[in-house]
């Protein structure tokens, strides 16, 4: 069906990916001017100098911020790698009582804004003594009701037959789930774990309830503390080293992303094309 | 073999029952009494309920959204679509350099842009007022604000829109297309019965997850306007959390169901009037 695309038709995709990168582009290369070169001159490229990192670090404490997040996202990403398939795998593949009602609570859990459960569960963690606690950033929201969705819509496509062929030789059922099921569903699990890491590496809203001490901080929270200092400092004579920092701290934490995703970037689409449709 | 599938799912019954189910039903509660956090909840029946109904922050805080909605919902369905029509295109080139642009925005972290959005929509300093030559308030003045917001909304998300409706369109064999040009069917005829009726699920999911998202904006008020000028940012997910920091967490439990309930008002509303022309 397809004609050959228009000349125009370039030029609106191109002038969009433009409205599309050139905020990234402008924040990372910002990030090396001279601070003042950012006010006096946003349009141009000076520099390169890595002053703006430098007086960064020396202000804001970023490096516990990555280092929080790193903790969370590797115990929460690990807990729903693990369990979001495998209990996919139970709705897609096995007749059981009660698995309609189960599984109608995953799809209600789906529907749930987190915002309603945020002061019931800011309460319940000050009942458990855990405000200000690691626990308290992983445990709620791991294990999510829209990975277990999504892992059961992949895993349902595949045939029974090849889970038989792996039961007559007797196998354990989770031995089937980790020899048969995981390998054929990894594209979808690359695009899981892509998807995983970003949810968890952006988390903002509990982060920002759950912990208020600076040893606790992730990334984000950080990063938004960053900005409340600008604020303040709106009149300010630093004004400009307080962009630059502000800018070069912004650079540091989208690069992370941006490179798994440039990496991943084939799995992480066509696993959001095959999803979706069959969701 | 009886109990792998309930074992299956165990992890996520447990992590659902002590952060789900539990606080919801203790906010469901907690809705109807006084509280701040300490000493004794006093019962107040629907007082709560009642003091946000009549309340015009409240209000405000909804009307904010519902224009917050207006600016982006429609806007991201329609250049969404187009931009999606336009990718479809079997023979463009640059394809998935187009999508990855477009996606990018969608894993960057949204506190570090919402601040890259304080600097570039300063008004003293920033880079659009230094293109534009101009001394526009985008984020001091109630004019502005919301579509600033809205702004870094729609550039956030509008490659993911793109390709939930590229997955959309692609489902669409290209034959149907072919015999629909050989009866004689014009272009646009063509996009208004074939196009529309097999993208409209795809409209309907983002419609609904769109309309969930913007209804719980927190983090683009919170980091970029703190939900000013005059309130004039302050989104029905920001005014929640003046409970929180207020303590005055059964006025904050039962703005948040009140919340729940007009999202899944809107979200059926939404999914019925896409689906109106179908049958």
């Amino acid at each position: 069906m397809s004609s050959r695309p228009r000349f125009w038709q370039y030029v609106v995709l191109i002038l969009l990916a433009a409205v599309f990168l050139y905020p990234i582009w402008w924040a990372l290369s910002s990030s090396f001017k001279p601070a003042a070169d950012i006010i006096s001159d946003p349009l141009s490229l000076s520099g390169p100098t890595l002053d703006n990192y430098r007086a960064m670090f020396a202000d804001v404490p970023i490096g516990t911020g990555f280092a929080n997040t790193a903790l969370v996202l590797l115990v929460k990403g690990a807990m729903t790698m693990f369990f979001c398939p495998l209990a996919g795998y139970a709705f897609a593949k096995y007749r059981f009582p009660g698995k309609d009602l189960l599984f109608g609570l995953v799809l209600l859990t789906l529907m749930l804004p987190t915002l309603v459960l945020i002061i019931p569960l800011l309460l319940e963690m000050s009942a458990l003594n855990w405000v200000n606690t690691y626990q308290a950033l992983i445990l709620p929201g791991s294990v999510d009701a829209f990975s277990i969705f999504w892992m059961r819509q992949t895993i349902a496509a595949i045939p029974d037959e090849l889970l038989d062929a792996g039961r007559v030789d007797g196998a354990s059922e989770f031995a089937i789930f980790a020899r048969v099921v995981v390998p054929v569903i990894r594209p979808g699990l690359a695009a899981l774990a892509v998807l995983t890491t970003m949810n968890i590496y952006n988390d903002f809203v509990w982060p920002v309830v759950a912990v208020n001490d600076e040893a606790h901080q992730t990334l984000q929270v950080v990063l938004a503390t960053l900005a409340q200092d600008i604020t303040a400092n709106r009149i300010g004579a630093d004004f400009a080293t307080v962009w630059g920092e502000l800018l070069a701290a912004g650079s540091i934490a989208l690069l992370p992303l941006l490179i798994i995703f440039i990496l991943l970037q084939r799995h992480f689409i066509n696993g959001i094309l095959a999803g979706s449709v069959k969701g | 073999m009886r109990k792998a599938p309930y074992l299956f799912i165990a992890p996520f019954l447990i992590v659902f029952a002590a952060f789900g189910a539990y606080p919801l039903a203790y906010a469901f509660q907690l809705s109807f009494t006084r509280w701040h956090g300490a000493g004794q909840a006093r019962w107040v029946g629907l007082d709560n309920y009642l003091f946000l109904l009549t309340n015009p922050e409240f209000w405000e805080s909804l009307a904010n959204s519902a224009v917050m909605w207006l600016l982006v919902v429609p806007v991201q369905i329609v250049a969404g679509l187009a931009a999606a029509v336009l990718l479809a295109n079997a023979r463009l080139k640059l394809k998935s350099f187009f999508r990855v642009a477009f996606i990018a925005p969608f894993v960057t972290p949204l506190v570090a842009m919402a601040q890259v959005w304080i600097v570039i929509f300063d008004q003293d300093y920033g880079l659009v007022n230094y293109v534009l030559n101009a001394d526009i308030g985008w984020l001091t003045s109630t004019t502005w604000s919301k579509p600033t917001l809205a702004l870094l909304f729609l550039w956030k998300t509008t490659g993911f829109a793109i390709i939930i409706l590229l997955a959309g369109l692609q489902a669409v064999p290209a034959q149907v297309y072919e015999a629909a040009a050989l009866d004689g069917a014009s272009r646009s005829r063509q996009f208004w019965s074939i196009t529309m009726p097999l993208v409209r699920r795809s409209i309907a999911f983002l419609v609904v997850i769109q309309t969930l998202a913007v209804f719980q904006m927190f983090a683009e008020p919170f980091v970029v306007t703190e939900g000013g000028p005059y309130g004039s940012t302050t989104t029905a997910g920001l005014y929640l959390y003046d409970h929180i920091l207020a303590s005055d967490l059964g006025t904050g439990a039962a703005n948040s169901f009140l919340l729940v309930l007009l999202v899944f008002v809107l979200s059926v509303v939404s999914v019925r009037l896409l689906r109106a022309k179908d049958e």
